[in-house]
């Protein structure tokens, strides 16, 4: 390898000003895009007073009703805005949306919601755990019937504990599928520049293809040189939006970093690859090409949940086949592995899948790279 | 020899782009290959820098056989192609640069050679340019510095002086000459006939891919029957006066359109001579005379029967 032509290659890219407002401002507004756009559900301090209504039992609910009313964060916002009224009327305050829940009795309560959202299932888990700690709030209300004014029943239910344990389930499951998909998609977008190298090495596709085709370097060194600029390029725009999501936005990438790192790696070459091997081997016009790119990457990253998250869980039960071969996917799967498991088994399936998939495609590219005449140019 | 191409023949599916052409290039000669559009020449540069496959033939470069892996003879070639290939995202000076270290390892020896070639266009001023940022003639002079920047013993331009002002066609032919004055052997093709005419000192005229004549201009020129080209401005003149015109010996043909009167006479001496006499005794009243000797477009046109420029 010849650090000279790298080194120049490496130019020749960074100066493509088209190719880098894709490569590493993009991804990034993207990124922003989903920060502000989830922001709301991201931090416990967003937490808004959450419409109810509650159906009395009469006086045995007192006690009950005096819980729910005092009920609040640690910051001091009030847990429930309560509306007091018969079960038929709570039934069509909840049809027309004006209250998120109602709440019927006090020695069993029963909640009685629409949907399954996060405002659910706070109450929800309010409700749960007030049931456990029912006996333990009677006993203290008993001894102590000021007990709700000091708070020492708030102390007792830790709201803060399950509205920030609902958040955080919410978080991975929801909103980490964006960015990992997101840092995924950055990865395949490889392929553009992987097509990039094949176009301007090969005779048939360009003139700078022939000029350096009659020279006298042999053009596998040439291609070697290149594909490393092209790598180098490219792992740069990932560990920008890595900086950027991690540093600026805070995503939550779990600890692994070093793993995570790796597994971007081999995506990165992964996309190369693939947009080599279809630069060489789809006899079609250049616009073609970049279509055929444009639609496997993105389609990629579409059924790995980048723009809905739903749809990787319905690829993944419906179609694991598919989920299997789509780069994005096993991207984004490994790096949710490294978020959940303790163990490596499923990020390293992943990953080694990956690499088969990169190395076929870079085999079947270096195959077309080597011929070196054509029979039309 | 330099280069020497024997029967080649190559298709593009059913047309045939070459049929059996011959040729042979000489050290040290500019060699012209003329043709008009679509005659094969690009396809004929192509088959001997073995981008593209060939159907039949043998191609032999400093007595070698050439192939794509022929490192070694491909280390003494420059071509510039018919259609500018250079970076877009390098400078004027780093394009040059470049392609001269796909050749030369050693960097101080490239920037040596990349100075040369600047200057060689004069380009200097240029340096830092981006090719967007040229003309058409300076991008031009870009794409042929990128082409000889290693010092290449065989130099092959393809057409390189299409859509190029006159001031840079002009630059661009004396520099060919000076490559060829330092020991380049050079191989132009052209459908301009002027310039071959102006450089080359041997030429094969191809039409439909096949070498079609071959030999120094003179040697060109003395191949057809036509040896001067009389048009003088004419007014009046009978039918019967032009028919005893062409009676006269050595006369080839007569035309008389739109007030010019034009005489293709044989080679022989005092050809205009006599026609003047002709005139006189015919009392045809005639204006400006102009002589001409044949250019290579009547070679073309004597050979095929077609203009050489469509
Ligand atoms: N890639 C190609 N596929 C099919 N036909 C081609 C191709 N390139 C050239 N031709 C045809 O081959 C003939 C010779 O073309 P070319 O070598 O480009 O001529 P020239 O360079 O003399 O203008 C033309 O008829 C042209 O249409
Ligand atoms: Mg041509």
């Amino acid at each position: 390898m010849s650090i000279q032509l790298y080194i120049t290659r490496l130019k020749c890219l960074v100066r493509n000003k088209e190719a880098m407002f894709w490569c590493y401002l993009f991804p990034i507004l993207l990124a922003s895009c989903f920060f502000f756009a989830f922001n709301n559900l991201w931090k416990i301090e967003y937490f808004d007073t959450l419409p109810i209504a509650y159906v009395s039992e009469g006086e045995e609910s007192e006690s009950f009703e005096q819980v729910l009313e005092a009920a609040e964060t640690s910051e001091g916002v009030k847990m429930f805005d309560i509306a007091y009224c018969d079960e038929v009327v709570a039934k069509q305050l909840l049809e027309k949306g004006d209250i998120e829940a109602y709440i019927v009795g006090s020695t069993k309560p029963e909640l009685y919601v629409k949907g399954s959202g996060l405002n659910e299932t706070i109450i929800k888990s309010y409700l749960d755990t007030y049931r456990q700690m029912s006996v333990t709030v009677t006993t203290i209300l008993k001894s102590n019937p000021n007990a709700i004014e000091e708070g020492l029943i708030d102390d007792v239910m830790q709201h803060d504990t399950y509205i920030e344990a609902v958040k955080d389930d919410k978080k991975p499951a929801e909103l980490l599928v964006y960015f990992y998909a997101l840092l995924a998609f950055s990865c395949i977008f490889a392929a553009n520049w992987g097509l990039d190298e094949v176009v301007n090495i090969q005779a048939n596709l360009s003139g700078r293809g022939a000029r350096v085709s009659v020279s006298s370097i042999p053009k596998m060194k040439l291609f070697l040189c290149n594909i490393l600029a092209a790598f180098t390029a490219h792992f740069g725009s990932l560990i920008l939006l890595f900086f950027y999501m991690y540093f600026i936005i805070k995503v939550d990438f779990g600890n692994n970093l070093l793993y995570l790192f790796a597994v971007c790696m081999v995506g990165s070459f992964a996309g190369l690859g693939m947009g080599a091997f279809i630069g060489v081997w789809v006899k079609k016009k250049a616009e073609v090409k970049e279509a055929i790119l444009t639609i496997a990457t993105l389609g990629g990253a579409f059924l790995s949940g980048m723009m809905m998250p739903d749809i990787k869980y319905m690829v993944a039960t419906k179609f694991p086949l598919l989920s299997y071969i789509n780069p994005v996917n096993l991207l984004t799967d490994s790096m949710y592995s490294l978020y959940y498991y303790d163990t490596y088994e499923r990020y390293y399936t992943n990953t080694l899948l990956l690499g088969v998939i990169a190395i076929i495609f870079g085999i079947l590219a270096i195959v077309g790279i080597r011929r070196k005449n054509y029979a039309s140019i | 020899m330099v280069v020497k191409v024997d029967g080649l023949v190559k298709r593009y599916d059913k047309l045939v782009a070459l049929d059996y052409l011959d040729l042979q290039v000489e050290e040290g000669e500019i060699f012209g290959l003329l043709g008009p559009n679509g005659s094969g020449k690009t396809t004929a540069i192509n088959c001997i820098l073995s981008l593209l496959k060939y159907d039949k033939g043998n191609i032999e470069i400093f007595g070698k056989p050439m192939g794509p892996n022929a490192y070694h003879i491909k280390k003494d070639i420059g071509i510039i192609m018919q259609n500018v290939a250079v970076f877009d995202e390098l400078t004027v000076y780093e394009n040059i640069s470049y392609f001269c270290s796909l050749y030369i390892k050693d960097r101080e020896e490239v920037k040596r050679l990349t100075q040369e070639a600047i200057e060689f266009v004069s380009l200097e001023e240029f340096k830092k340019f981006y090719p967007k940022k040229l003309s058409g003639g300076l991008l031009r002079r870009l794409n042929i510095a990128c082409g000889i920047v290693h010092k290449p013993k065989l130099i092959i331009l393809d057409e390189p002086t299409v859509a190029v002002d006159p001031q840079s066609r002009n630059k661009i032919l004396e520099g060919i000459k000076k490559l060829n004055e330092e020991g380049a052997t050079i191989i132009y093709t052209s459908h301009y006939m002027e310039e071959v005419e102006q450089i080359c000192s041997n030429i094969a005229i191809i039409d439909k891919g096949r070498v079609i004549a071959q030999g120094t201009k003179d040697d060109l020129k003395a191949m057809i029957s036509i040896g001067e080209k009389i048009s003088m401005e004419v007014f009046r003149i009978e039918e019967e006066a032009l028919e005893e015109l062409r009676r006269l010996p050595n006369i080839y043909s007569v035309e008389h359109r739109e007030n010019l009167l034009e005489i293709k006479s044989k080679k022989g001496k005092n050809n205009l001579v006599s026609v003047l006499e002709f005139m006189q005794r015919m009392n045809i009243n005639f204006g400006k005379v102009i002589t001409e000797v044949p250019t290579l477009n009547d070679v073309f046109l004597e050979i095929t029967g077609k203009e050489l420029r469509d």
